[in-house]
């Protein structure tokens, strides 16, 4: 009789090494053979029931119930009470693949731990043993966990307890194979581990195309996600290569294979750029392959593909959007610098007249300041509106010749003058530095004046070290290195990521001690940028102090090479002798000087070296009330903006933007009648007339001689209510006419002059005259 | 080298022969507070050289691509400030370079064919640069300077 122990629930414990005692310790008769029914079989025969079933319901020809069992359809393992196999159907043994002895006779979790698929965990054996402790406890059927098997199949247990009152007599296991829908076979098939779970996310997932390709690319398992994604179906696409999703461009360029061969050395490899549906229609897509090693060997690649069509649509919305925004703001203040700054000018302009008349201590003080922060403001508007421009990319860089050393040169002649005594400068130009070079010498002189000007402001002994040399040469540019060193407050390190960053400046302690908008250097940024070099600071490794740096790059100029050539030849000297220049002594100088200072002059003029000159020679009567534009536009706005504030106008004629006749024109067609003194060098035959033509009053030659100069502007300051009068805007006759006004008003002049000046000087000036204009009907002294 | 003109009454006037208008140079010499530190004068002489030598590589590349309204226009830039300094031989070349540029002949008469005016500028050129480098040696000299 075998003696099962009554207790149900304890005998069967997951502890292996329990089970096995228990197992061991049932008689050897308590196991028996293969297919045999669990007790000494009295019968072996048909209609044999087991002894202490006591069966009253056995009917004489039923078969075998150790064949029933046996044969039965379902896949059977029955269990001792003890959890030892003791019996199992052919269906089972099939099923599973194997024969009977490697199963009867084996406790169940040390059977299962060797049946179950190697990939999975040890807890699915677990799970079947807790399902039958759990229906022995119920007395009542349970279903157990599935448990993926190594005939790689997903098996769940039934578990139907047998007792006899509170006996446990035997567990039948019956093992249902799952429904396979949701497994991936394909998955398995190339031996890459997986979790049920992580497939069925991946199978379901909709919003991704999870699948994987072999170690050649072609597509292996497909999910869900992707067939949305791609619009192919699993059959369809399985076992094609990958390169279908790709475009014509990524193709030619062989990015497929590119990709592979990149995930195989790294690991992984993302991108993101078009893809391809099954209908032709693209995405954009974010993919990323990654490679799928098993055992250290590899497999294949994982790819997971993202569609962000959307997102990458309304990106760009985004960013146009911003784009226009800054683009207006730009354009907004690039425009209204501009109107700011034209006022401005007439402030300053007032605010150095004001300073240029008698005033008390306290008076000029507050004048100095006003001036001071004016020219500041000035600074910060021009500031602003350059900036504002190279946002808004209206800000082009000309084309033209370019002085490297002499700009430095220059540049550190003009800051030199505001050091602090204790500071000096050095200068190192590199012997290979080209001379001249073909690109923006305004924009070059532009951040040179910047950085050295910085370094100027923030150094307040010590050295100024500007060095220029030359980075790197090609064929047809030079790219110039320019660095300047101070020693100086120098720059916190934890400033040192923003001093590019417009409006900013390091600390706000230095906002108040130095002034400064916090643009000039990103202003130099975007220039040097522009002119296709970069921009750079780093901490002085000498002294205490900064190394701001900077790279431009240049165009060569062919022709260069040529001029050396001239200059070293100083080939001898050749030219006619001149006619000695009129130097005639003439002094109204004094009587001019007397209303110089209450008069003030406008002088348009583009070439800076005549600029100075005409300065130069104006203060020297006496005038320190000079205005300056450099071309025609520039000195209408100003005459325009104030109609009685100067009292002549001294008028380049040939000057780029607008020339001097035309500036004229204009001032005229405003009904402004300011005597306008035109200056022509070399005046040809009919040029005079053309300047009276104009509506211009007087004229006088370049070089422009001082005592001339001084006799022109005694005509037309000291006798100013006449001429008002005799030029207007209506009265722009013929050139006849402008002549014979022109003349008469000479004629008044020289008489004036007779009684200032000696008999000689009046006949040079008639000389003169005949001899500048020789088509001209000259009045004689 | 240095010698009194005493016609002009300028001390130390230097002669630089025919290169120099005295009385115009004289001028702007006048302008410097005092004759040891030529504070206007020198920054001023250096900016024109600067000046004629940027001027001289665009006409270079105006002559090689025969634009003679550019090599005009030029011609009219620098002969302005170099005729303001009193360099008169820098100035006479820059005018027979800004005429020939307008296609007329240094009398104003018209000259048709390109090919004369360019060759006449590119002679003009010539000369401009040796005048400038020699006058540019003997203004150094004149203010001290080193080369």
């Amino acid at each position: 009789m075998p003696a099962p122990t009554p207790q149900p629930t304890p005998s069967l414990t997951p502890t292996p090494g329990l089970s096995v005692l228990s197992c061991l310790s049932k008689p050897p008769s308590l196991d028996p053979g293969p297919i045999q029914p669990p007790s000494p079989s009295l019968s072996g025969s048909v209609s044999a029931s087991p002894a202490q079933s006591q069966s009253t319901f056995a009917v004489a020809g039923t078969a075998n119930v150790t064949d029933i069992f046996y044969y039965s359809p379902l896949a059977l393992l029955e269990l001792s009470p003890s959890c030892c196999i003791t019996r199992a159907s052919a269906r089972f043994l099939s099923d599973w693949r194997l024969s009977a002895d490697q199963c009867i006779g084996h406790q169940l979790h040390l059977f299962l731990e060797k049946q179950i698929h190697p990939s999975t965990s040890i807890s699915q054996v677990h799970a079947v043993i807790d399902a039958i402790d759990d229906a022995i406890s119920a007395r009542a059927e349970r279903t157990s966990k599935p448990i993926n098997t190594n005939h790689e199949a997903a098996c769940r247990a039934r578990v139907l307890p047998v007792f006899n009152g509170h006996q446990l007599l035997a567990i039948t296991l019956e093992w249902q194979e799952r429904p396979t829908a949701l497994i991936e076979s394909e998955l398995v098939k190339p031996g890459l581990s997986t979790d049920e779970a992580f497939r069925i996310l991946v199978q379901a997932l909709k919003d991704y195309a999870i699948f994987l390709l072999d170690t050649t690319g072609h597509i292996a398992t497909w999910n869900t996600g992707a067939e949305l994604l791609k619009g192919y179906t699993r059959d369809e696409i399985i076992g094609k290569h990958f390169s279908v999703f790709y475009g014509k461009d990524d193709l030619e360029a062989g990015k497929p294979d590119m990709e592979l061969a990149i995930c195989l050395r790294e690991g992984r490899v993302e991108d993101e750029g078009w893809r391809y549906k099954k209908d032709g229609t693209r995405f954009w897509a974010n993919v990323i392959i990654t490679a799928v090693y098993k055992h250290g060997l590899h497999v294949g690649f994982g790819k997971v593909t993202r569609d962000l069509t959307e997102r990458k649509a309304s990106e760009s919305r985004l960013i146009t959007a911003y784009e226009e925004s800054e683009k207006l703001k730009s354009d907004f203040l690039a425009n209204m610098s501009h109107e700011i700054r034209t006022p401005m000018h007439g402030m300053l302009s007032a605010c150095s007249l004001l300073l240029d008349t008698d005033l008390t201590v306290r008076q000029r003080d507050i004048a100095n300041i006003m001036d001071e922060s004016g020219k500041v403001l000035l600074q910060v508007i021009n500031d602003i509106l350059d900036y504002s421009k190279l946002a808004s990319g209206s800000f082009s860089v000309t084309s033209d010749i370019v002085g490297v050393a002499s700009i430095i040169a220059s540049v550190v002649r003009g800051v030199q003058t505001t050091l602090h005594p204790a500071v000096h400068f050095e200068l190192f130009l590199a012997p290979d530095l080209p001379k001249s070079v073909q690109g923006d010498p305004l924009r070059f002189r532009q951040i040179v004046q910047n950085l050295v000007g910085n370094a100027a402001k923030f150094t307040e002994k010590g050295s100024i070290r500007v060095k220029a040399s030359l980075q790197a040469e090609d064929v047809d540019s030079y790219t110039v290195l320019t660095e300047v060193t101070d020693t100086g407050i120098g720059i916190p390190e934890n400033s040192t990521a923003h001093l590019f960053t417009p409006f900013t400046q390091f600390d706000v302690t230095t906002t108040k001690r130095y002034k400064g908008t916090g643009l000039g250097l990103s202003i130099s940024k975007s220039l040097s940028e522009l002119m296709g070099g970069r921009i750079g600071y780093r901490p002085n490794q000498e002294r205490h102090g900064s190394v701001f740096w900077f790279t431009a790059r240049f165009k060569k100029i062919k022709s260069l090479g040529q001029i050396q050539d001239w200059k070293n030849q100083l080939a001898s000297k050749d030219g006619s002798l001149l006619p000695a220049p009129n130097t005639e002594a003439v002094d109204l100088q004094a009587e001019l000087a007397k209303v110089a200072s209450t008069r003030t002059l406008l002088l348009v003029e583009d070439n800076v070296i005549n600029q100075k000159v005409m300065l130069g020679i104006l203060r020297s009567i006496g005038f320190r009330n000079v205005q300056l534009a450099s071309n025609g536009a520039e000195a209408v706005n100003m005459v325009r903006a104030k109609p009685v504030g100067y009292d002549l106008v001294l008028m380049d004629i040939n000057m780029p933007i607008l020339d001097g006749h035309q500036a004229s024109s204009r001032i005229r067609e405003s009904g402004i009648n300011i005597p306008i003194v035109a200056m022509t060098a070399y005046a040809l035959k009919g040029d005079r007339e053309r300047c009276l033509e104009y509506g211009m009053n007087d004229y006088i030659p370049k070089p422009v001689d001082k005592k001339y100069l001084i006799r022109t502007l005694a005509k037309w300051l000291l006798s100013k209510s006449d001429v008002r009068r005799s030029v207007g805007p209506g009265q722009l006759g013929p050139p006849e006419l402008g002549l014979a006004l022109l003349d008469k008003n000479r004629a008044l002049l020289e008489k004036n002059l007779n009684k200032v000046q000696d008999p000689s000087s009046v006949v040079e000036v008639t000389n003169e005259e005949q001899k500048e204009q020789p088509g001209a009907e000259s009045v004689s002294g | 080298m240095y010698r009194a003109d005493e016609d002009y009454g300028y001390a130390s006037m230097p002669d630089f022969g025919d290169h120099v208008d005295n009385g115009i140079f004289s001028q702007i010499l006048e302008m410097d507070e005092s004759e040891g530190e030529r504070d206007f004068s020198e920054p001023l002489v250096t900016n024109f050289f600067e000046q004629a030598e940027e001027t001289f590589v665009k006409m270079d590349r105006a002559l090689n691509d025969k634009n003679l309204d550019e090599l005009s226009s030029l011609g009219h830039f620098l002969k302005g400030s170099s005729s303001t300094l009193g360099f008169n031989k820098i100035r006479d070349s820059c005018q027979i370079i800004q005429q020939y540029g307008h296609k007329l002949s240094v009398d104003g008469t018209p000259e048709a064919d390109d090919t004369i005016c360019l060759e006449k500028i590119g002679e003009a050129l010539k000369s401009v640069k040796v005048d400038t480098a020699e006058l540019e040696k003997a203004m150094k000299k004149f203010f001290g300077q080193t080369d």
